[in-house]
């Protein structure tokens, strides 16, 4: 029935929120940057695949590899030749900086591909399956099964790897991670560039769900924000419990007051959580 | 703070008698340009006061703007009331608003407070498009005047009340007391300030001018819709001009405004991303190089190459 | 009647007591010193009475009045004024500016307009030797002064009672009996002090009683030749087996 189906829209949309503010969390955590481009990386990983597909016909599923490769590179670059110029300024500075990234992104693009509205439409792009009288569509299933293997990919690395170490080690201590040799220039733009990536992928996966516009980014940076907040700022595990909570509440929202109402709901949501409890629902108080 | 010195009051004096005689013999283009120029200048002296002197960067002072901008058009277009009467009102709604959503969101700290503020604009420009008194996406339409003379006092008004506001707080015990928290709250708060109550008074304070500001704009411009009026980009470029010109100054933000709105229009033709492109480069321009701004730079009379190449290293990793 | 008294003062942070049960009374015009180990809660005591951190239990009253709920600002505005152990200059200011803003706000409401103020912090840097500095920017002074202008703001507040949170922290011992001078003096105008310190001299010189702190808890206080020979407070900060040792 229809409760049922809004619960599992909602939890497919918010695998893909989680996926969102995984990046948007990890460069928060490490360098404490909030990236105020991170909706306008989103926007480009879902143009590289739209082009992708458009020019050559990869099949947005198949090439996200290369997008995640190209905006990792983007990332990299955009961290170590520009934000870690100033990443020791104060908080009001790093946010100012990514707002011109943003917005000169977002220009950059409107000049260049247009502001007409994107889709990424493979053959499969209608094709819905039935279980229990619900109705999934294949593409929504497939998208959150992506994120769910990005996000488990993407945490192993953290984990598990020498480089996601170094990272998490730069982001603990960060004077004790230098004297330990780790080059901090470098791990900082790998980290941006990760998070980039990590956008960029959900970009991708955006994509074939919504059209793609250049000024796409705005809201979902804010929505992202929503989410790393809601979870618990620097937890992993937050963006994603986040995520499914913002997909859940705006699905139920869609449905029930209006399609024109879950924004206002999720930024409404963003300033009572940052007033009620800003160490968000799986973070620790204080 | 302000060291007493005549000169300013004078040049300012001067300027302004200049400008108030002008349009008598201005073009239109020159006149428009500039009431564009006075409302930047005004928004960015307005959000001087809780961003440069308080030390609270709020990413979300639109939200104010468009919230002035909408008080004059349902007053205007809905209600049929005078403009003499929904100009103060649109002021005294903005700060009301300002006051109220400032109690509990300064509380917040760095991070939290900027996000906070842009997610309060946004919410707004949701919520206006949302209803259906304010004409939803539609937008409302106001009343036409051919005269443009009227909005070019009126913004250099409001831009004149905001530098005086300024200027008063460069050289009194509130303005002390802002000062002191931007530098250290906690210590201010030791030493007698009541942080909360001044910081809601500041924000208040902002929100009040860059209501007025959007209350005459909403008229001049005719109509107002929620995706004109709640702009990012209109945050941005308050505070860019802000710190451009010198963030915590007086004559900073009008400098910042003069300077950075006049070579935006020297720059691009009609195209809007041109002009938006523009502005994005010059944020992180102005991050990188002159994060200090103007007012320091001539301060200190150092215009040199090294000194930019000093401020590019001052942050780095 | 006490100028400050407490009672029964307790401060919780979460299971752990950082101060339990602590009693004194201040009284008009003396010095009183405050020692302890660190982490003993002397610090946590401070910001207890100047309003800074809500206590859990007990009462002080200042003037017979109850401090309780009562936020920093209006507790500075009672005459209550401190110091902070990790010194927080206005750094954007100048010298003179950061002492105005401690005369704008203080006692009573401080100062009515700017040139009054001004004229208050002109005379408080004098009395604390900084009047070479007044024009310069904060953040370019060296510590020992940055000590005399963290002093000189909470002066500037003309202070009943006056609390220094370590002031003599990394001074040498011509600035420490530079720094006991002014204290005395700063007596003499009137002011009553709780004075926070690890420097032994300073603190046997300047204070009329003392009262240690260990583990949160009062251990003893009284005259400062008796409590600074008292062998417990020896081991409380050397440890017992230095005080057997020792013979004290």
């Amino acid at each position: 029935m229809l409760a049922l189906q809004v619960l599992v829209n909602g939890i497919l949309l918010g695998g893909l929120y989680g996926l969102m503010a995984l990046g948007m969390s990890l460069i928060w955590g490490v360098m404490n940057i909030v990236n105020i481009a991170h909706g306008a990386l989103i926007m480009l990983g879902a143009y590289v695949t739209f082009w992708l597909f458009t020019l050559w016909g990869w099949d947005p599923f198949l090439s996200l590899p290369a997008t995640i490769a190209l905006l990792f590179v983007y990332g990299y670059c955009l961290q170590r030749f520009l934000l870690n110029l100033i990443v020791r300024a104060q908080l009001f500075l790093t946010l100012l900086i990514t707002f011109g990234v943003e917005v000169v992104m977002v220009n950059l693009v409107r000049i260049f591909w247009s502001s007409d509205l994107r889709q990424v439409t493979p053959s499969y792009a209608g094709a819905n399956f039935g279980v229990g009288g619900l109705t999934v569509p294949y593409v929504r299933l497939w998208v959150f099964g992506t994120t769910v293997a990005l996000s488990v990919l993407f945490l192993l690395i953290l984990e598990k790897t020498r480089l996601g170490r170094a990272i998490r080690a730069t982001s603990e201590e960060l004077r004790a991670a230098r004297l330990t040799g780790i080059p901090v220039a470098h791990i900082y733009a790998v980290t941006f560039g990760l998070g980039a990536a990590l956008a960029g992928a959900a970009g991708g996966l955006w994509g074939m769900l919504f059209p793609i516009t250049p000024v796409m980014g705005g809201g979902l940076t804010l929505k992202s924000f929503v989410v790393a907040v809601l979870g618990g700022l620097g937890t992993m595990m937050g963006a994603i419990v986040g995520g499914l909570v913002l997909g859940l509440a705006e699905s139920f929202t869609a449905t029930y007051l209006g399609p024109t109402w879950p924004n206002a709901i999720s930024f409404g949501l963003l300033v009572l959580i940052l007033i009620v409890r800003p160490t968000g629902i799986v973070g620790r108080k204080g | 703070m302000a060291t007493r010195s005549s000169a300013p009051v004078v040049i300012g004096a001067l300027v302004v008698l200049v400008l108030a005689v002008a349009p008598m013999g201005l073009s239109p283009f020159l006149t428009q340009f500039l009431i564009n120029l006075f409302m930047l200048a005004a928004l960015a002296e307005s959000w001087n006061i809780i961003g440069g002197f308080t030390g609270y960067a709020s990413f979300g002072n639109v939200a104010f703007f468009g919230i002035g901008a909408y008080t004059t058009g349902v007053l205007l277009s809905v209600l049929e009331w005078p403009f003499a009467l929904a100009l103060p009102l649109s002021g005294l709604v903005a700060m009301a608003f300002a006051a109220l959503v400032g109690m509990p969101i300064l509380r917040l700290k760095g991070h939290y407070f900027a996000i906070a503020t842009l997610g309060v604009a946004e919410t707004m420009r949701e919520i206006v498009y949302n209803l259906k008194i304010t004409g939803g996406g539609t937008g409302l339409t106001m009343p036409i005047t051919k005269n443009p003379l009227p909005f070019f006092y009126l913004m250099l008004g409001i831009l004149l009340a905001a530098t005086v506001v300024n200027w008063w707080l460069s050289a009194s015990r509130f303005g002390y007391g802002l000062v002191a928290i931007r530098e250290d709250e906690d210590a201010a708060m030791a030493m007698g300030i009541n942080a909360a109550l001044y910081k809601t008074a500041a924000f208040a304070l902002s929100g009040a001018f860059a209501g007025l500001v959007g209350g005459v704009f909403a008229y001049w411009i005719t109509f107002i819709d929620p995706e004109g009026v709640f702009k990012v980009i209109t945050t941005i470029q308050m505070i860019i001009m802000a710190v451009f010109g010198g963030m915590g100054t007086v004559v900073g933000p009008l400098l910042g405004a003069l300077v950075l709105a006049s070579v935006s229009e020297l720059l691009s033709t009609h195209l809007v991303s041109l002009a938006e492109l523009f502005n994005g480069i010059i944020v992180i321009l102005v991050v990188l190089f002159m994060p200090k701004g103007l007012a320091d730079a001539i301060r200190k009379r150092e215009f040199s190459l090294r000194q930019l190449a000093r401020n590019l290293r001052e942050y780095r990793v | 009647m006490a100028l400050v008294e407490a009672r029964g003062v307790t401060k919780r942070f979460g299971g752990l007591a950082a101060v339990s049960e602590v009693s004194f009374d201040l009284q008009d015009g003396e010095i009183l010193g405050l020692i302890g180990p660190n982490g003993s809660g002397k610090t946590t005591l401070v910001n207890v009475v100047t309003g800074a951190l809500p206590y859990t239990a007990g009462e002080v009253r200042f003037r017979g009045d109850s401090i309780r709920g009562r936020p920093p600002y209006e507790i500075g505005r009672m005459g209550v004024s401190r110091t902070f152990q990790i010194v927080k200059p206005f750094r954007n200011l100048t010298v003179i500016q950061n002492v105005m803003v401690g005369a704008l706000f203080g006692a009573r409401g401080g100062a009515a307009t700017l040139s009054e103020a001004r004229r208050r912090a002109e005379e408080v840097l004098d009395f604390v030797s900084l009047s070479h500095r007044a024009e310069m920017a904060a953040d370019g002074l060296n510590v020992p002064e940055r000590k005399r202008m963290e002093l000189a703001r909470a002066l500037a507040m003309r202070p009943t009672v006056l609390l220094l949170d370590e002031v003599m922290a990394g001074l040498n011992p011509a600035e420490i009996d530079a720094a006991v001078a002014l204290i005395k003096r700063i007596r003499d105008r009137g002011t009553t002090l709780i004075v926070i310190e690890h420097v032994m001299k300073a603190i046997r010189d300047l204070s009329d009683r003392i009262m240690v702190l260990f583990h949160g808890e009062k251990l003893t206080e009284g005259p400062p030749a008796e409590v600074l020979s008292n062998p417990d407070v020896v081991s409380a900060y050397l440890g017992r087996r230095y005080a057997e040792r020792a013979g004290a």
